[in-house]
């Protein structure tokens, strides 16, 4: 079943998906036969196979895809297997997302969450201790399998969140770094 | 000695599996239901379920060994399989079998013993002349020993568990200060994964090739290999795809490795399937590392390229049975790769990827073997191993094996959790991996991306997000925006116009 085919519209609408590196891909017309992605014209066709599946068709190719997380204008997509995240933006929004982003990276505080579910087995820092980027600052234990998770900053512990025999969950806050 | 019925005492693709061979040999099966997958697929396909739900054990089911041998004898079940995994490694199982005169599938209990300890089983090797890599031949006591070995060998050094395998309890000792903290972490995690905290020590070869024989032998004291698979493909010691043969032997290499490792089955009265582990280095030297006295997970490459079903060999060697074929019969025919579909999200780190199978699409043709423990809506837990299903490709050369795994891995189509099959296609359209020239840091230092993506394939994302977005705004315009007709209007939207009245 082919989802793609709504009658085009005659207004002209533009949207900017905007990656988490701030790549830009400009959409214009998304309904429409005459799609364009960056000023360049796509032929992209969405379908539903009779398994439930969803797929997009691009220059004969099949694509598998999904929308697996969407909360208001935050997309995950999955294609082929990988995630792509975006925030959709009209020209307008746009304008808005730039000037709060802007604000975001004056932050002086850098979290690291728990990037699998599984087992504090050892917290090798204090508050106050200053660490290396990379350097090892807590050991998860995760499907039996002993994880060093190093710094994403160098900087001084701010606040440890979690101790020892603690069970955490993916993204749960464990330290705080202050940069 | 014929055995009649057999309890597979494991779960997933692998239960399936030897469910498989055994209705091939008109053999009743009888498979374990567990309170934490009461409906898994492997249920299905066994002759009788063993309910293991109403459980207020604190062992876990497939380790918990007096209650599988109870229900063996309460339901009078000739054998047991153990797949791979826990119990297949147990000297205790086995011996506790022999005892109840139950058949177990796999070399005796003593056998299992000297081979799952390593520092044994390097011991025998060295007797044999296998070559071995130097380090310690026992056990190393304390971080002060390991440090005097290592001084004397030289850095790096590798720090394993006695009783180890699959990668835990290993440790890599680049220099003297870090033996102390290295020492620790490798003991306390030898200690948690297999309740011994030995470890041993061996010079570290930087950069080998992952190279193992299947061995098979009768209890009439044949024997013979089946060629090598090639494991190099590895990420934190877990195989992640594996081929055979291997691009890095010829015809007299071959010949030397197989019989190198015959000579350590012979030595102890090897018999049933089992797998001799070596390391080979840039110079084509090999060591021994490790014999498994069981199936292992990537058996399916070998069984593709030798005709052979190698579980049924391994049933008919444990009724008795001599070997139906000798050395001279064994020819390797072209090319088989296996990868692993794990429930792993590739992007975050391999970190497990729990959660439901909504959808699953395999691909099909003759070239392709899939051996799958899901099916739509089954739930993928923490409470086991990330691996839910092998996809197994044959080509008549290497060339043809990769690109056929690459077309059936863009067929294999998964919903609901992320798997390894972008990381698998990054692997086999990787330039020196088709050359054929990779070892086991090739993930670390070759692999700049870990999953595969084709150049449009953002841009495609982007746009199916897009048009669900501009869907929805189009939806809201025509519910809301009907203000003017008074009709479809929002209560909630309503409720504020009235006020601002």
């Amino acid at each position: 079943m082919k989802l793609s085919s709504k009658k085009s519209k005659k207004e002209d609408h533009e949207y900017i998906a905007v990656n988490s590196n701030n790549n830009k891909f400009k959409i214009r017309n998304p309904f429409s036969e005459e799609v364009k992605v960056n000023s360049k014209k796509v032929d992209i066709k969405i379908f539903e196979n009779e398994n439930g599946f969803t797929y997009l068709v691009f220059k004969k190719k099949k694509y598998l895809a999904e929308i697996v997380e969407k909360n208001q204008n935050r997309y995950t997509v999955l294609l082929n297997g990988v995630s792509y995240s975006f925030s959709i933006e009209t020209p307008i929004s746009y304008k808005r997302k730039k000037y709060l982003d802007k604000q975001k990276s004056n932050s002086k505080t850098e979290i690291l969450s728990a990037p699998m579910p599984g087992k504090i087995i050892d917290v090798l820092v204090e508050e106050n201790s200053l660490v290396k980027e990379g350097e090892p600052i807590l050991i998860l234990e995760a499907m039996k399998m002993q994880n060093e998770i190093g710094s994403p900053v160098s900087g001084k512990i701010k606040k440890v969140l979690i101790k020892k025999n603690d069970a955490v969950l993916k993204d749960d806050l464990l330290i705080e770094i202050e940069k | 000695m014929k055995i009649k019925s057999l309890l597979i005492a494991n779960r997933g693709e692998i239960a399936i599996r030897i469910v498989k061979s055994a209705k091939k040999l008109g053999i009743k099966t009888y498979g374990i239901k567990t309170a934490k997958e009461p409906n898994a697929l492997y249920l299905s396909h066994v002759d009788h379920i063993i309910d293991f739900t109403e459980s207020a054990e604190e062992i876990p089911e497939f380790l918990d060994v007096e209650r599988i041998i109870e229900a063996t004898k309460s339901n009078q079940i000739d054998a047991i399989h153990p797949g791979y995994g826990f119990l297949a490694e147990s000297p205790y199982f086995a011996k506790r079998c022999e005892e109840e005169k139950i058949n177990f599938i796999g070399p005796s209990a003593s056998v299992i013993y000297k081979m799952g300890n390593k520092t044994i089983a390097k011991q025998i090797a060295n007797k044999h002349n296998v070559p071995l890599l130097k380090g310690s031949l026992g056990s190393v006591k304390d971080a002060k020993e390991a440090i005097e070995i290592a001084n004397s060998i030289g850095y790096p050094v590798i720090l394993k568990a006695a009783a180890g395998g699959g990668g835990r309890g290993m440790r890599i000792v680049e220099k003297e200060s870090h033996m102390e903290k290295m020492f620790k972490m490798a003991t306390s995690e030898a200690e948690k994964a297999f309740n011994d905290p030995t470890v041993f020590i061996e010079k570290y070869v930087r950069n080998p090739r992952h190279i193992e024989f299947q061995i098979i032998s009768d209890k009439h004291g044949n024997f013979i290999h089946l060629g090598e698979r090639e494991c190099s493909v590895q990420r934190k010691h877990q195989k992640l795809l594996e081929e055979s043969p291997s691009v890095a032997l010829n015809d007299s290499l071959r010949k030397e490795m197989g019989e190198a490792a015959l000579s350590i089955a012979k030595a102890v009265d090897y018999y049933s399937a089992g797998t001799v582990e070596f390391l080979l280095d840039a110079d084509k030297n090999f060591f021994f590392m490790e014999m498994n006295t069981r199936i292992q997970v990537e058996h399916p490459v070998t069984e593709m390229v030798t005709g052979l079903d190698l579980i049924e060999l391994q049933i008919r060697i444990a009724q008795n049975e001599p070997l139906p074929l000798q050395q001279s019969d064994v020819k390797l025919k072209g090319w088989a790769i296996e990868c692993r579909i794990n429930a792993e999200d590739v992007q975050a780190g391999f970190s497990p990827n729990l959660g439901m199978i909504d959808k699953i699409m395999y691909p099909k043709s003759k070239n392709i073997r899939i051996d799958s423990g899901v099916k739509e809506s089954s739930v993928i837990t923490p409470y086991y191993d990330s691996m839910i299903a092998k996809l197994i490709v044959f080509g008549d050369n290497r060339e043809k094996a990769i690109q056929n795994s690459i077309n059936a891995l863009n067929k294999f189509w998964i919903k609901g959790i992320k798997t390894t099959i972008p990381f698998c296609k990054a692997v086999l359209t990787h330039k020196k991996f088709k050359k054929g020239d990779f070892n086991t840091s090739f993930i670390e230092k070759e692999m700049v991306n870990l999953h595969f993506e084709g150049e449009e394939d953002e841009m495609l994302a982007a746009y199916l997000a897009t048009f669900d977005f501009a869907a929805e705004l189009e939806t809201e315009r025509t519910t809301y925006v009907d203000f003017e007709q008074g009709k479809k209007m929002s209560p909630w939207v309503l409720n504020k116009r009235l006020k601002s009245l």
